[in-house]
């Protein structure tokens, strides 16, 4: 029978991270929406304290979780604000390439020191001509000698203005196809590394995005992840570990809505009574409940499933799509049920809404989603 | 059954502090045997005719050259000896700093039930004490009850009246202060360090406080609390999100791990209501507050509130409270 | 020098009150007990002296239930305390401040301690009498209010500020000695990620009640009793002013605290 129960350990990673979400992030959070600002120093107690680089082994210095264990993070830290943990996340992202496909040597050489002080990365994939279709990016890597030589633009990428280390996703052999792509890290002091203009965002304003332009950047050998080639798959299999802690914070995000929708109908009065026990409140209210619990229990699930070692991916594609897309339910809901203050923004919820709507497009838009899902189902039949 | 009644009286710069005349306000409503007030200090002639105007029928004055350079322990020891005369006595006193050590040495030392913080107080007919006191930041109340020969309650500065004073001749008897060898080395005073506060009543003895938060941005901006603070003869309070940000040092703020405050007054500028802020002032008895957000978690706990940009509301206020005071 | 720091684990601060169904006191079903306050000062305290290399060794100790004192107990091993020790008291009857105290002396007895730590006050019922009833107990001097406590290694003495109102005063004292902390240094850290993973392995010396129990149940029946806790009727929340201007806010304002609240000087 499965146990729902949650560990004393994983009690108290939970209770580590809503202290800290309570602590250092909510009060910033109105702020860095309303002036897009980046709060270094809240990142910066992040890592300090071990909240960031959490899927990294702890032999290289990071916290080394499972998947179950980070999403208990990644929920709480997201019900303060869902821009800070895209952030605070955007580096197992941008790492897990190198744990799935690198050498140990190669593992060793970049992970320890980048884990040993603050530092941040970001995954390099999406380009302005090709975000779903990822085989087809265009940034290109011409071997030359014992070097690869990278030219290219990417765009929408975490992180960008602020990391250190880029991992690139760029094509060295056209004639495969997507087969043709492979990974490589690439520091931000390398010579033809730029960073473009930081972009003015709908949602998640205190995270930082940018496009990064790669000029005739020359990177050794060494720093290709794994085999010529592998880069594809490298992309797919990282978003397979990914997905699900978008789910969690989608989930967060929810749930704060959720909090906020519940603690205001208790409290605001029409009609000579809470709003509360109106009906079609409490009909609203219900279907929040179920749409944050339905979440949540799909991200576990999830979770639950890759640690175990299984692949996961009709598990995670379900629990990203899901979670992200009733967030965006479970925010616009929230909005409805603050009436006109819903709308206005001295109240917290309307930049829940607008945090929510990116997990609907970003780590593969819930289209692609639903491909993989259905693919995945329909695998299994055939 | 009917006890004695014993005021520990403090005093600061030669003077009786407030609340030991509350105690000794108190110990005269409770009590029918005259009430007495123990003093340990240089004898003065002023704090024992103060005492002896709020109530006190005999002081005994413990000889000691410097009140600052006494240690809680020769406190708690000259009231022991003190109290050697009283064996069923209620003692009474302000629930200051010193005066809650001395609650939990005497407590310890002369074996008694002991509550500190009190804000309400009555003697049963049995002779056992029942009260009441604030607890989790003013949050609550928390009513007990004090059974047994010795009991020692320290009250809550402002929650009992001033006694009105009368008029009466001390009967003053001094005492030489007891030999406490044997007792732990004390440390030795090298001097005094007064707080860094701006101009008007002690923020913890203030019957109004004006705090400013971070809503009033910068520090170039905190004389508008202060300004509206001076027009209100009020003490000037801060949110720790002020005193982290260095612009007011720590000793105004107001808070959990700062100073509580309960005064008849409490004035918010700028202050959303964070529950470590709440619980430094929460047991205030009128709150107002001035913040721009209408869903900042002050206004659930004020009486009065106001949203609005507090750069226009409190030059307004200011200018409005100084012409009905005339001033 | 061995630093001891008596901490009381006490209710999360975002804690909702209740009332208890036999109304003497909080309802503490479902609530989370953590370290707070001045005790979390107090514990970073002892740690920075450890750090200074003033002091060889910090032990916590707390005197309660379970499992809220093992709970705060692994936290502040955690945060870096050496060793921790649980003194068992049973949750009924309830030892008041003075009586907790006599257990805890009763507990550090056992240990060599050099200076004790104990935060001014605890944030749930604010008294701040364990420091002195335990100071007393132990036959140590005690001093409360304490900020920037420093060690003289040339003079062997701590140096410190004691708060006094309006002000604070400049002592010296040798060791054994009490502190009630009200600040540390700095501000008190976090427990790391990595630290509060291993702290649930890390050993807590467990002091039964039956060893301590006899020796205090004098003390013990002599406690305050807490005969009723109350909530207050529930705010409804702040009567907005309105108005259209700052002046008119403030002529109103003024009226109702003059007129109404009858609060203005």
């Amino acid at each position: 029978m499965p146990d729902f129960s949650l560990t004393p350990e994983q009690v108290d990673l939970r209770d580590m991270a809503r202290k800290f979400a309570r602590t250092e992030m909510l009060p910033k959070a109105a702020e860095c929406d309303r002036d897009g600002h980046f709060p270094e120093e809240v990142y910066r107690k992040a890592w300090e304290l071990g909240l960031m680089n959490l899927n990294i082994p702890t032999e290289y210095g990071g916290s080394g979780l499972g998947l179950m264990d980070q999403c208990l993070i990644v929920e709480e830290l997201a019900k303060a604000c869902g821009g800070m943990t895209t952030t605070i996340m955007a580096n197992c992202l941008a790492l897990e390439p190198l744990l799935l496909g690198g050498s140990p040597e190669q593992k060793e050489r970049v992970l320890t020191p980048f884990c040993a002080s603050y530092n941040l990365a970001s995954f390099c994939l999406t380009e302005p001509a090709s975000g779903s279709d990822a085989g087809a990016v265009k940034t290109r890597a011409r071997r030359e000698g014992d070097e690869y030589v990278i030219d290219g633009e990417k765009c929408f990428i975490t992180n960008a203005p602020q990391a250190n280390l880029y991992t690139v996703f760029a094509m060295v052999d056209p004639a495969l196809k997507h087969r043709g792509v492979s990974a490589f890290l690439v520091p931000r002091t390398t010579p033809g590394v730029s960073v473009g203009k930081e972009e003015d965002k709908m949602g998640q304003r205190a995270s930082s995005t940018s496009s990064v332009r790669f000029e005739s950047v020359r990177v050794p050998v060494s720093s290709r992840i794994g085999k010529e080639g592998d880069g594809f798959s490298l992309a797919m299999r990282t978003l397979d570990q990914t997905r699900t802690p978008i789910g969690a914070m989608s989930t967060g995000i929810a749930q704060a809505a959720l909090d906020y929708a519940s603690e205001y109908a208790l409290k605001r009065q029409t009609f000579g009574k809470p709003i509360a026990e109106h009906q079609a409140i409490q009909i609203k209210l219900a279907n929040m409940a179920q749409d944050v619990h339905a979440s949540r229990l799909l991200v576990w699930q999830s979770a639950w499933t890759v640690d175990q070692g299984k692949t996961g991916t009709l598990e995670s594609s379900m629990a990203k799509c899901f979670a992200s897309d009733a967030a965006m339910r479970v925010t616009d809901e929230a909005i409805q049920i603050f009436g006109g203050y819903g709308y206005m923004r001295d109240y917290p919820v309307e930049k829940l809404l607008r945090d929510a709507k990116l997990a609907q497009i970003y780590e593969g838009t819930n289209e692609i989603q639903r491909i993989v899902i259905a693919r995945e189902l329909l695998r299994n039949r055939a | 059954m009917s006890r004695a009644v014993l005021v520990v009286a403090e005093c600061r710069e030669g003077q009786v502090v407030p609340s030991s005349l509350e105690a000794v306000g108190l110990g005269r409503s409770l009590a029918s045997d005259p009430v007495v007030a123990v003093v340990v200090g240089p004898p003065s002639p002023a704090v024992h005719a103060s005492l002896a105007a709020a109530g006190a029928a005999r002081v005994v004055q413990v000889d000691h050259p410097d009140p600052h350079g006494a240690s809680t322990a020769f406190w708690s020891t000259a009231v022991a000896e003190v109290l050697k005369e009283f064996p069923d006595a209620l003692v009474l006193l302000g629930s200051t700093i010193r005066g809650r050590d001395l609650v939990g040495r005497l407590g310890a030392r002369w074996d008694a039930a002991c509550v500190a913080g009190a804000t309400s107080l009555t003697v049963d007919p049995d002779g056992s004490v029942r009260g009441s006191r604030p607890v989790f930041g003013g949050r609550a109340t928390e009513e007990f009850r004090l059974a047994g020969p010795r009991i020692v309650v320290a009250i809550r500065p402002h929650a009992f009246p001033r006694p009105s004073p009368t008029s009466a001749a001390p009967a003053v008897e001094t005492r030489a202060a007891p030999s406490i060898s044997g007792a732990p080395a004390a440390g030795r005073v090298t001097g005094f360090q007064p707080a860094e506060t701006s101009q008007g009543p002690e923020l913890t003895d203030a019957s109004i406080v004006v705090s400013g938060g971070r809503g009033v941005r910068a520090a170039e901006n905190f004389h508008l609390v202060e300004e509206l603070a001076q027009s209100l003869g009020a003490a000037v309070g801060a949110s720790r999100a002020v005193t982290d940000a260095g612009w007011r040092p720590t000793t105004f703020q107001v808070g959990q791990t700062g100073k509580s405050v309960s005064p008849q007054l409490y004035v918010a500028v700028g202050i959303s209501g964070a529950i470590q802020h709440l619980a430094g002032m929460m047991s205030s008895r009128v709150i107002v507050a001035i913040n721009t957000d209408p869903t900042a978690p002050i206004f659930k706990v004020a009486d009065y509130g106001i949203v609005g940009d507090l750069f226009q509301i409190v030059p307004a206020l200011t200018r409005a409270v100084r012409a009905a005071r005339g001033q | 020098m061995e630093i001891v720091v008596c901490v009381k684990p006490v209710p999360d601060a975002e804690t909702r009150l209740r009332v208890r169904p036999d109304g003497t006191g909080l309802d503490e079903e479902g609530v989370k007990f953590v370290l707070a306050g001045y005790d979390e000062s107090a514990v970073e305290q002892a740690l920075l002296l450890k750090e200074a290399k003033v002091a060889t060794g910090v032990r916590v100790v707390t005197a309660g239930p379970s499992p809220r004192s093992e709970e705060v107990l692994r936290y502040a091993i955690a945060l870096g305390c050496d060793h921790a020790t649980w003194i068992e008291v049973p949750a009924d009857p309830r030892p008041d401040a003075v009586a907790t105290a006599r257990i805890l002396a009763e507990g550090l007895k056992r240990y060599p301690h050099d200076l004790v730590l104990v935060g001014k006050h605890a944030s749930d019922r604010e008294a701040g009498l364990v420091g002195p009833a335990l100071g007393e107990f132990l036959g140590l001097t005690d001093y409360a209010g304490v900020v920037d406590l420093r060690w003289d290694a040339g003079r062997s003495l701590f140096t410190f500020l004691e708060s006094v109102e309006g002000g604070a005063l400049r002592v010296e004292a040798p060791a054994p000695l009490l502190v009630s902390l009200q600040q540390a240094w700095n501000d008190p850290r976090t427990a790391k990620l990595p630290n509060i993973l291993k702290s649930r392995k890390a050993p807590i010396e467990r002091i039964p009640w039956t060893e301590v129990g006899p020796a205090v149940q004098e003390r013990l029946a002599r406690s305050a009793q807490r005969t009723a806790f109350r909530l207050p009727p529930p705010r409804t929340g702040a009567k907005l002013l309105e108005f259209k201007t700052p002046d008119e806010a403030a002529e109103k304002l003024v009226r109702l605290l003059k007129e109404e609240a009858k609060v203005f000087p």
